[in-house]
């Protein structure tokens, strides 16, 4: 499966749960399978997309929150993986992009092209829902689960890589403003009021 | 607040709490486990968090505004030169306030040089970034600024620092009550 097929269909399991998207490509193809106000599409802080996920889904404990990282940016911030077990949030669900490279800055290979797994870095750092997949029904059938299933979960998607097509919208306050307002935490001094 | 915990810790636990702040995501510093004793044992209503480093309670923080809550970071001054790249392109960019409490090494009272660089860099760096920071004078004033750059920080919607001087957090031994000739 292409980077944007895993990601079409990771957005098809989504609906209207909000996602946080690791900059670069797992962003590009995101917001090329079709835009929407739940997306929080990061444009730098790489390896923190999985932070605030957590932060996000501590925050949010009735709400599935969903991120999508990339293989280079979860090995920036293994740590998270720590954290994210013993938190133990069951609505976080991180699914990584992985396809073996740092797409966005020219295909270099990672340490996942060389013996890192990531799913079983999980495992050894305290997350017990882990499931690494290769095809699209693979994937499929782990994202039932674990939208059935209590997390948090790890899945990580063994993608092979595609040019991006597209680049979600770049003002960072707007990006911020139109998530916050579509899950349900608008921020006060956008809401306006009495004086 | 129980009767161990110094006055400037018992402050910044009062100060955060008043500033809003329920969700406190920390890095481990020595004078920051006053705080932490006082708000495990005083502020139940208080979530702390630990993160594995500086970088990451930034982006667990940030996560937490996004979701509607007041988040503090409590940090090492060290933890700083960990943290650049989360301030100054997720929180700086994106407007994402939280109240954000250094603990000062390397300032008056240190006696490790490795920590003197960063600490000594503090001010500066976050006056590059675009971070605002205000240091308390005295232990009894903690508790105001805190609360003081917390509210702005949320108020304004930028992250805010306060930092803790050592002469405050690491009190020097009392002075002879006597001088000898």
């Amino acid at each position: 499966m292409t980077r944007l097929e895993a990601t079409q269909r990771i957005a098809a399991a989504c609906g209207s749960d909000p996602v946080v998207a690791s900059l670069g490509h797992p962003a590009y193809d995101l917001f090329a399978t079709g835009d929407r106000d739940t997306y929080f599409y990061t444009w730098g802080s790489m390896g923190l997309a999985s932070s605030i996920g957590l932060g996000l889904a501590m925050a949010k404990p009735d709400r599935r929150v969903v991120v999508l990282d990339g293989d280079g940016s979860l090995l920036m911030n293994l740590g998270s993986l720590a954290t994210i077990g013993w938190v133990g949030p069951a609505n976080l669900i991180l699914i990584v992009i992985d396809n073996r490279l740092y797409g966005t800055t020219g295909g270099q290979e990672s340490a996942t092209a060389h013996g890192a797994d990531l799913e079983r870095a999980a495992r050894a750092l305290g997350v017990d829902r882990c499931i690494t997949v290769k095809t699209l029904d693979d994937l499929g059938g782990a994202l039932i689960r674990a939208w059935e299933y209590p997390g948090p979960w790890v899945i990580v998607a063994d993608v092979e890589e595609t040019a991006p097509t597209m680049r979600p919208p770049q003002d960072c306050v707007f990006i911020k403003q139109r998530f916050m307002r579509a899950i349900g935490s608008p921020e006060g001094a956008t809401q306006g009021g009495p004086a | 607040m129980p009767i161990d915990i110094p006055i400037w810790a018992a402050g910044v636990c009062a100060g955060l709490h008043a500033a809003g702040s329920r969700d406190v995501v920390y890095v481990p510093d020595n004078p920051l486990s006053h705080v932490l004793r006082g708000l495990h044992g005083e502020y139940s209503d208080v979530r702390t968090t630990v993160a594995t480093r500086e970088e990451e309670a930034f982006g667990i923080a940030a996560g937490l505004y996004l979701g509607g809550r007041r988040p503090t970071v409590m940090l090492q001054s060290s933890g700083l030169g960990n943290s650049i790249n989360a301030l100054t392109s997720l929180l700086v960019p994106y407007q994402i306030p939280m109240l954000i409490i250094i603990s000062m090494r390397g300032d008056a009272n240190e006696w490790n040089a490795a920590q003197v660089p960063m600490g000594r860099a503090v001010a500066a760096v976050c006056d590059a970034i675009e971070i605002p920071h205000t240091s308390p004078a005295t232990a009894v004033d903690v508790m105001e600024t805190v609360a003081l750059v917390g509210r702005t920080a949320f108020a304004t919607r930028r992250p805010g620092a306060c930092l803790l001087p050592r002469r405050i957090t690491v009190p020097p031994p009392a002075p002879p009550e006597q001088m000898s000739r």
